[in-house]
């Protein structure tokens, strides 16, 4: 049986057909905390410490070798120093010593083994933190060491991506794999006999960080009823309250978490987050005391999950017209020592494995494994910047053999609407892909460029290089997928909005009081927004998966529909004319058809309080329902796609293999720009980290799996020096009717594109092609030398 | 020897223009006196390793990584910070350039990027697109507004050299 359409899907949608006209949406806008933030006063999580006495300090004692038994934990000796109030172990968790975020299979507190250099064996809490550090060397663990296990190619086969012999890191689990997914549409036997050029190559991407600039904390406040309230440095407050009060064994409703601006999320302060907040709070369970967690770099970067490493092999064939006839990948992707979201994004990576192309036949294998490395999950892109990098040199190189422009190449084979994807799934509006991909080869020159730079001789060579990219817009089949906001009118006309979405600094909230200001008629400088807190936000699900504006734009216009309706109709009693008649721009409330009939926003509201008519409201969202066939890895992941195109120029030293990045054009298809400045700050921005990535990150492991770069000196991110002369983003709005006012995300597309564009433009600049990333100065040195394009 | 051993000293340090005597620790970091003595939250701890910038502040006129510096050792000198740098209800050029050219975004790494910029606008009023490049290059901004920093830079050089160093604000 069919159920009724939600009325929040028809006021999302109604929206969308109806307004046309923005006052503030897509107007370039100072964000609400600009002026906090500017003046420094801003107060992110360790900031706190100065607002409370009393505080306790909690020190991680971390493991001497990346895989080991434990035969002995011994915390007598620390216990003894002065100033240790508690040494907490594993014997001290009061509920489930798991933090696992897919998998229970992630110990807060290691007892059995160790499974990495950054587990945890013990915590010492004292009166200082210094004291604390001094306490934790005396902490004596006796270890049984066992083989370490770093390279993923140990623990499956290349080929059948069977699992290999070996000594088990998660014996308990019986294996080591931790999930497979797989795409199986067409033939593609069938396809490669038809193929006339067929391009096979292997691509490996590297561990990276995400070097967020605030490390992690938190701080456990113990309630006079028995309950803790945790201040987190978490893109997650109710996230965070689950695994928080699994840990203390608590209900939920005595657990309280309270978010602070983020120096930065990038999706690495999902599920540290929860482990570091469980630190805290248990410390404060067990002394009673205020107790504060702060990460140093070197903790964060051992300690926190990392983009998944992968492993990817690619066979593309394409027609003598260039048409694209088959694709065939295995890809495999090392989780590390723990699973963290590391099944989500191996369907991530799997949902798009094959980019935005029309596909007839393909045949698609992911395994994601652990192995004794730092724990891999979410990293903005969530398994796409891997799988484009792969894909988007296929192209290129597709386009080498069959003598077609790069750029001509991809048209040919472009989603369009209309379309269905590799998974069967019709896009039937809504797809601006060929408008991004004609834009931006117009504004950066692409065919005179191309052209000119085929003609360069000397040392010092330009190249110009193109990526497409798409990205499926919040959880998908992933799970629950719904979001929330309340927006409450007082009394004095000021309006509070609150959600339980974040703010690491992307800006997105600001998007979000932009559309309920476009709805209700007030500006956005009548909003304070406020911090959320699992005592008064709604539960909003999760702050990831470039879902705040698309799902979270969809909640607000909800609530400030509700709002707005409730407003019109008492202000049409006011100044009898219709509800329909009424215009609010606040301070004024009229009627549109006389605007000499007016009244004050502020007379509105407290007419509305007179006549008991509430001005609180809440607005839900549920995401249109996602499909996944296991077997076929068909369906509808994602109820829609970001879209973009990258055109990367870079000038390549060829005596010293260096690439320099002159320009990038960045256009995305994001259905409608909301919050324009936001959205042009995460264009440069993604390009930004998406340089790092492609050019210079990696965190490197020892055959021991110590981590050999565990700080921002040898772990190099882009600095000023490194950065474009120019970052032009391009937006193409081709309305999703989903989205509020057709708006789609951005966050993490605005990197999956970078480093393949940049890779081609190597590629046109020097004529070598490196297949792994980071292409650092010696791979394209090494590669110019052993293909003889340099003497030296 | 333990960290309970060691004898606290007094040093006086002056900071925004104001004097301060507090008891550290030989141990102890500038930045630490700062943050969580003087109640200074506005300096930051990014790495603890003096690469990242977030906790520049200048001491007798020189951009310094107040994590490297020992509190004992800023006995007697004169330190500003983000909280220093307008007279209380104003901004500063510097401030009013940053949200003229929307720059903002975690705004975790923007006092030490203030802090830097005001060290560079102090020696040089008119600075190219390289030397901004330069003297911001100990900043580490991972949300990617460096473009932005730029712009601002500029923008900020501009209003100085025209006398206007101070803005009124809203907010």
């Amino acid at each position: 049986m069919a159920l009724p359409t939600a009325e929040y899907v028809k006021i999302v949608e109604e929206l969308f057909e109806k307004v046309k006209k923005f006052t503030y949406v897509g107007k370039h806008m100072q964000r609400w905390d600009a002026i906090e933030k500017i003046l420094g006063k801003t107060r992110f999580t360790a900031d706190y410490a100065n607002l409370y006495r009393n505080l306790v300090y909690v020190y991680s004692v971390r493991a001497k070798y990346a895989h080991a038994k434990i035969r002995k934990i011994d915390v007598s000796e620390a216990e003894k120093v002065s100033g240790v109030l508690k040494v907490i172990t594993h014997k001290d968790v009061p509920g489930v010593n798991d933090v696992g975020y897919v998998i229970p299979d992630q110990p807060l507190l290691a007892y059995s083994k160790v499974r990495y250099i950054g587990d945890i064996v013990a915590l010492i809490v004292a009166e200082d933190p210094y004291i604390a550090e001094e306490a934790g060397e005396k902490v004596y663990v006796d270890y049984e060491p066992l083989p370490v296990i770093i390279d993923p190619l140990e623990i499956v086969d290349p080929i059948t991506l069977e699992e290999k012999k070996h000594v088990l890191i998660h014996d308990e689990r019986e294996s080591d794999i931790v999930a497979r997914y797989r795409i199986r549409t067409g033939d593609v036997k069938k396809g490669f006999d038809q193929a006339s050029v067929i391009v096979e190559n292997e691509y490996r991407t590297q561990y990276a960080e995400h070097a967020y600039m605030e490390p992690e904390a938190a701080l456990a406040i113990p309630e006079p009823d028995g309950g803790i309230t945790i201040i987190a440095s978490t893109q997650c407050p109710y996230e965070a309250r689950r695994a928080i009060s699994k840990v203390l064994g608590m209900p939920f409703n005595k657990v309280r978490v309270v978010v602070p601006p983020l120096g930065g999320g990038f999706g690495g302060k999902e599920d540290v987050a929860n482990e570091i907040g469980a630190k805290a709070a248990l410390a404060t369970l067990l002394t009673g005391r205020p107790a504060i967690a702060v990460h140093t770099r070197e903790e964060s970067i051992i300690g926190h999950s990392k983009r998944h490493p992968a492993i990817m092999w690619y066979k593309h064939g394409a027609s003598r017209d260039g048409k694209l006839v088959a694709v065939e990948a295995r890809i495999i992707l090392d989780t590390g020592a723990y699973a963290s979201l590391g099944p989500f994004v191996a369907w991530r990576a799997t949902v798009h494995s094959v980019g935005p192309y029309k596909v007839p036949n393909a045949k698609v294998d992911t395994v994601a494994v652990y192995t004794n490395g730092i724990y891999a999950g979410a990293f903005r892109g969530f398994g796409n910047p891997q799988i484009h990098f792969a894909i988007e040199q296929q192209m290129d190189l597709l386009a080498e053999e069959l003598d077609i422009d790069p750029v001509e190449f991809r048209l040919k084979n472009i989603l369009r609407n209309g379309d269905r994807t590799v998974h069967g799934q019709l896009l039937d509006h809504g797809v601006g892909l060929e408008g991004a991909l004609v834009k931006a080869a117009k504004i950066a020159n692409w065919y005179r460029k191309r052209a000119e730079y085929a003609k360069q001789t000397g040392t010092i060579r330009k190249g110009i290089g193109a990526a497409l990219l798409w990205h499926g817009n919040s959880i998908g089949a992933e799970g629950a997928d719904y979001s929330a906001v309340s927006i409450i009118i007082n009394r004095d006309g000021s309006v509070t909005f609150r959600t339980g979405l974040t703010d690491f600094g992307q800006g997105a909230i600001q998007g979000l009081i932009m559309l309920a200001a476009e709805i209700l008629g007030v500006p956005p400088e009548y909003f304070r927004v406020e911090m959320p807190d699992t005592a008064s936000v709604p539960d909003a699900g999760p702050t990831v998966a470039s879902r705040t504006t698309a799902m979270g734009g969809n909640a607000t216009l909800v609530a400030a529909y509700k709002l707005r309706k409730k407003l019109n109709e008492v202000a049409a009693d006011m100044l009898k004319c219709s509800p329909d008649d009424i215009e609010i721009k606040a301070p004024e409330v009229y009627c549109r058809s006389d605007p000499a009939r007016k009244i004050r926003w502020i007379d509105l509201i407290e007419e509305c309080f007179w006549k008991g008519i509430s001005l609180q409201e809440y607005g839900y969202y549920r995401a249109p329902k996602a499909r996944w066939d296991d077997e076929t890895g068909h369906g509808e992941p994602y109820f829609t796609y970001t879209f973009g195109a990258i055109i990367a120029e870079v000038v390549v030293d060829m005596e010293t293999g260096k690439t320099y990045v002159e320009r990038m054009v960045t256009a995305y298809d994001i259905g409608r720009v909301v919050n324009r400045v936001g959205a042009e700050l995460h264009a440069e921005g993604g390009a930004i980290q998406g340089l790092g990535y492609a050019l210079m990150e990696e965190i490197v492991h020892s055959p021991e799996g110590k981590v050999w770069n565990p700080n921002l000196y040898a772990y190099y991110i882009p600095t000023i020096l490194d950065i474009p002369k120019e970052i032009i983003p391009i937006f193409v709005e081709a309305g999703y009717i989903r989205g509020p006012f057709g708006a789609k995300g951005l966050g993490e597309p605005s990197i999956n594109g970078i480093a393949p564009a940049i890779a081609n433009a190597i590629a046109n600049a020097v004529g070598v092609r490196i297949k792994s990333l980071p292409m650092t100065p010696e791979k394209v040195y090494l590669e110019l030398k052993r293909k003889g394009l340099i003497k030296l | 020897m333990s960290t309970e051993e060691y004898p606290e000293i007094e040093i006086t340090l002056n900071v925004n223009g104001k004097d301060y005597t507090v008891k550290v620790k030989p141990y102890e970091r500038l930045l630490d006196v700062l943050r969580y003595k003087l109640g200074l939250s506005s300096v930051k701890e990014g790495c603890g390793r003096g690469e990242c910038g977030t906790c520049a502040v200048i001491m007798d006129g020189k951009l310094i990584a107040s994590c490297l510096v020992l509190a004992i050792q800023a006995r007697g000198k004169k330190i500003l910070t983000l909280e220093g740098l307008a007279p209380p209800g104003k901004l500063h050029a510097i401030q009013k350039a940053l949200l003229d050219t929307y720059a903002m975004q975690c705004g975790f790494c923007f006092p030490g990027v203030i802090m830097a910029m005001k060290s560079l606008l102090d020696r040089n009023p008119n600075p190219t697109e390289d030397e901004i490049r330069e003297a911001l290059s100990g900043n580490l901004c991972r949300c990617g507004s460096y473009l932005r920093f730029i712009k601002a830079a500029k923008l900020a050089a501009e209003y100085i050299r025209k006398g206007q160093v101070y803005f009124e604000f809203k907010g």
